[in-house]
């Protein structure tokens, strides 16, 4: 008799293990979806397992609004209507008008380093529809004399463009999506909030910490070994934003040209960096930013961190020359990865 | 003798439940490349188990995309695809990041495996 009890006790307590061993592991779920020419991946870790389905849902239909109202190839976007709008007000939609708003004071914080009328330079390269080209050294001052932020009017949700000028979002469109997908998460569940989405790999915001409290543990692609990480970061409510002339280039007579364009000249920005990362709460920031870090160049992306602490961003530099620089404020979340231990790393104070 | 075989069967079950509760947590450990199109599967390939290098080409109206394998590692080493992301993406041998080729929606993950990253930016 003893014994039975003391057996169906051992099974209790085997039971009540099993359960709560379950219930302390938050579930893992991954969904990638395709949307603003990228793989967006999210992970989620959550303890209620009964929303993740609604989680998804708002999250992919809102990503597909975002992107064919931002999108500058969709010929019904807000952007592609404005770009067609010959000089005339357009009425566009809140996403647009905020995005909009977002990037151009960025554009003006950064003295025009990002610029968001740089869009018929980049389709002169080729780079829209792959189809590369080098521009003559006349065509591309003409383009780069037309290249202006500061024309673009927005009154309200109605944007002014000058004729013969294009916009495009690109450069913050992934950050203004990753910075609105956080905020879904935070709101499908409050308090309790784990996950960490990747759009695309330049922009990764992570929303909270890992289940443990346990920050989320992000690599920086090595510009010369694009398959290999040569550094962490560690991040928590915190985004990351990655540019580098490796992500999309091409070849013409032994020279690479890359993506990223210098606002002033038109032509790839050749500034002695091959990448820069940004770390900041706002995806938008991360993104528009090592954007203009990386065309502005180490010594200009070093005073413009030092002159603009209100921004709360830090950088990681890496130029042609392999070299690593990070600024102070990354002291605790920055380490070399597995390999790269013995790379120097300049700490910009 | 009846309740000293259940006792057994007990401590048996609890051992049991406990290493499944302790391996069941973690990731598988030999590292699988799935390669998924439109995100449904095409091939798994587990990367502890590849001998020889050898490669095979994925084809649909979209194009083509050649896959390189070796012992730990894949890659695309040739595709037709406009952009070539894919291709300059080079080797993955861990689950911080896929390939991804945009233009023919496919896509390359390892999952298992070691690597102590949630994800990488670049």
């Amino acid at each position: 008799m003893k014994r039975r009890i003391l057996c169906a006790l051992l099974t209790l307590i085997l039971c009540a293990c099993a359960l709560s061993g379950c219930k302390e592991q938050p579930e893992l779920r991954e969904f990638t979806t395709f949307a603003m020419d990228t793989a967006i991946n999210f992970t989620f870790y959550c303890e209620d397992g009964s929303r993740t389905g609604q989680a998804y849902t708002t999250m992919a239909n809102g990503l597909s609004d975002l992107d064919s109202l931002l999108s500058v190839t969709g010929e019904d976007s807000d952007v592609s209507r404005v770009n067609r709008s010959a000089g005339q007000p357009v009425e566009v939609g809140d996403w647009a008008a905020l995005a909009l708003s977002q990037a151009l004071e960025l554009c003006a914080v950064t003295d025009g380093a990002l610029d968001i009328t740089a869009y018929p330079a980049v389709k002169a390269w080729g780079f829209t529809q792959e189809e590369h080209r080098v521009p003559s050294e006349e065509e591309l001052a003409e383009l780069a004399a037309k290249i202006d932020y500061s024309a673009v009017k927005l009154k309200g949700n109605t944007i002014t463009l000058p004729e013969g000028m294009e916009i495009d979002l690109g450069a913050v469109a992934k950050g203004f999506a990753g910075d609105w997908l956080a905020q879904q998460v935070r709101n499908i569940y409050p308090g309790k909030d784990s996950a960490l989405l990747d759009l695309g790999q330049s922009t990764i915001v992570a929303v909270g910490s890992k289940p443990g409290g346990k920050p989320w543990r992000i690599g920086i692609v090595d510009p010369a070994r694009p398959g290999s990480y040569f550094a962490v970061v560690e991040l928590e409510d915190m985004a990351m934003g990655t540019s580098g002339g490796y992500q999309r280039y091409f070849e013409r007579d032994g020279v690479t040209y890359w993506h990223i364009l210098d606002p002033d000249t038109a032509a790839p920005a050749r500034s002695g960096l091959s990448s820069v990362t940004v770390v900041s709460p706002s995806a938008l920031l991360c993104d528009g930013l090592s954007t203009a870090l990386f065309v502005m160049g180490l010594e200009e992306g070093t005073a413009f961190w030092e002159n603009h602490p209100e921004l709360e961003f830090e950088a990681v530099f890496v130029t042609e020359d392999g070299e690593i620089y990070r600024t102070a404020g990354l002291e605790g979340r920055f380490f070399l990865a597995e390999g790269y231990e013995d790379r120097e790393v300049t700490v910009l104070e | 003798m009846k309740a000293k075989a259940i006792g057994l069967l007990l401590a048996g079950a609890v051992v049991a439940s406990a290493a499944w509760l302790l391996l069941g947590s973690g990731k598988t450990d030999a590292p699988v490349a799935r390669i998924t199109r439109d995100g449904a599967l095409l091939e798994e390939i587990d990367l502890d188990r590849v001998d020889e290098t050898y490669s095979f080409t994925l084809e649909d109206g979209r194009g083509i995309n050649t896959v390189l394998v070796e012992r730990g590692r894949i890659r695309v080493s040739e595709a037709d695809c406009p952009d070539r992301v894919c291709v300059n993406r080079g080797w993955i041998s861990d689950g911080t990041a896929p390939i991804i080729c945009l233009p023919h929606k496919l896509m390359i993950e390892i999952v298992g495996g070691g690597g102590d990253l949630d994800g990488g930016a670049g």
